[in-house]
């Protein structure tokens, strides 16, 4: 009987140290996973607003190297005499990337070229195929042809990457070019009738598919500083700054 | 993980979510794949990391469905590529959403099953089976090739 009651006990005392070890266990499993996950969050919190930092737009708003555009129907952004280095970008008015690209970096680009430290050379193509894809991008890029330069150009071509419309959706109206071209501040009396009539139309789906073909654009945004392709580089403002300054000529 | 700017086209082009909260998705999107990949590869909170894995597998598949469905044509955004496609070529959905589903179906193998012999988890006593009661997960000899699975994924997605 004496001897029954002392091995309950053990077995009680056994149990409860059991338990001891158990809850302790636990508790450092607790402490441990809390703090990993603790220290994901923080790195993911870290990393995301480094990246933000590298992905914000300069927000410049100063003056504009002079705006033309050359023979083949080609527009260079650059301060008179300024010859290299050539940044040459490919775009599409309906393509949101290229939307992003020039969100992110088009004011860093434009700081630059007025400063006269790269010559600009956009170059406004008919990417895609299918409508109403193509024909926003079509009536879009053909109405900025109607726009010789300078700040009225780049003013429309900013306003187009704005009011770009969602994939799918038909957008681009006549009406809306003209009404965002005036307010770009073009003042040409021929203007509203070139937008209105598309003359430029046929041309500018040769200009797009001859210089598909030249440059061999797979995709747009396509970006060459110096004839080489940039890729992620040209959606960093900062890192596409210094692939510019050191390409400066000696 | 190359530019933001990318990411964020890349979910924007489901036109799912709203323009803030698909830049917040953006930007954190890729890092934390990179992290449950580190997680997975590693064997530290196993369990956890793969049924994250398997949250997002099956958000990726619900989003590549849903564009298909809307006649989008976009890069489904799975490997770095943002948004539309070039002429004349067509989104293919099907073999993105099978992969997809392939890897759902590893990561919940991976949840399952307790962590292997080389994970961290079992040598920091996270794992079931340090219990010290001789627990079914002892005698488990293969779910530590699990993570590598999972490695491989991971690498791919993160390019």
């Amino acid at each position: 009987m004496g001897n029954a009651a002392r091995r309950a006990t053990r077995e009680k005392i056994r149990l409860q140290r059991e338990q001891e070890r158990k809850r302790e266990q636990r508790r450092r499993q607790v402490t441990i996973t809390l703090s990993v996950v603790g220290v994901v969050v923080l790195i993911v919190a870290m990393v995301a607003i480094w990246q933000s930092t590298r992905n914000r737009s300069e927000g410049y708003a100063g003056e504009l190297a002079s705006i033309s555009r050359t023979a083949e129907g080609d527009v260079v952004m650059a301060r008179p005499g300024v010859n290299a280095p050539v940044l040459d970008i490919y775009e599409d008015f309906q393509c949101p990337a290229c939307k992003m690209f020039e969100e992110t970096s088009g004011d860093t680009i434009k700081r630059l070229a007025a400063e006269g430290k790269v010559k600009v050379v956009y170059h406004p193509i008919v990417l895609f195929g299918q409508e109403p894809l193509r024909g926003n991008s079509l009536r879009a890029s053909t109405a900025l042809r109607c726009v010789p330069g300078d700040r009225p150009w780049m003013a429309l071509h900013d306003r187009l990457f704005k009011e770009q419309p969602r994939e799918g959706d038909v957008g681009f109206a006549v009406d809306d070019l003209v009404a965002w071209g005036k307010e770009a501040g073009v003042t040409d009396a021929d203007f509203e009738s070139c937008v209105r009539g598309q003359q430029g139309a046929s041309e500018q789906l040769d200009y797009s598919s001859r210089t598909m073909q030249n440059a061999k654009i797979q995709g747009t945004p396509t970006v060459k500083l110096d004839g080489k392709e940039l890729g992620d580089t040209a959606f960093l403002p900062g890192e596409l700054e210094k692939a510019i300054l050191e390409a400066q000529p000696k | 993980m190359g530019a933001p700017a990318l990411s964020i086209q890349a979910v924007k082009a489901y036109e799912l979510l709203p323009e803030a909260v698909a830049e917040i998705v953006g930007y954190v999107l890729p890092i934390l794949e990179i992290v449950i990949g580190l997680l997975l590869v590693i064997g530290l909170l196993t369990r956890m990391a793969a049924i994250a894995t398997a949250v997002l597998m099956l958000a990726f598949v619900i989003g590549i469905a849903s564009a298909w469905a809307r006649g989008l044509n976009i890069d489904c955004g799975c490997f770095g590529g943002g948004g539309a496609l070039p002429p004349g070529q067509k989104a293919n959905y099907l073999p993105e959403i099978l992969r997809d589903v392939g890897f759902l179906a590893l990561a919940a193998w991976v949840a399952v099953k307790p962590p292997g012999r080389f994970a961290l988890d079992t040598a920091l006593g996270l794992a079931p089976a340090a219990d010290g009661d001789q627990s079914p997960y002892r005698d488990d000899s293969d779910a530590d090739d699990d993570p590598e699975a999972d490695e491989e994924r991971n690498r791919e997605k993160d390019d």
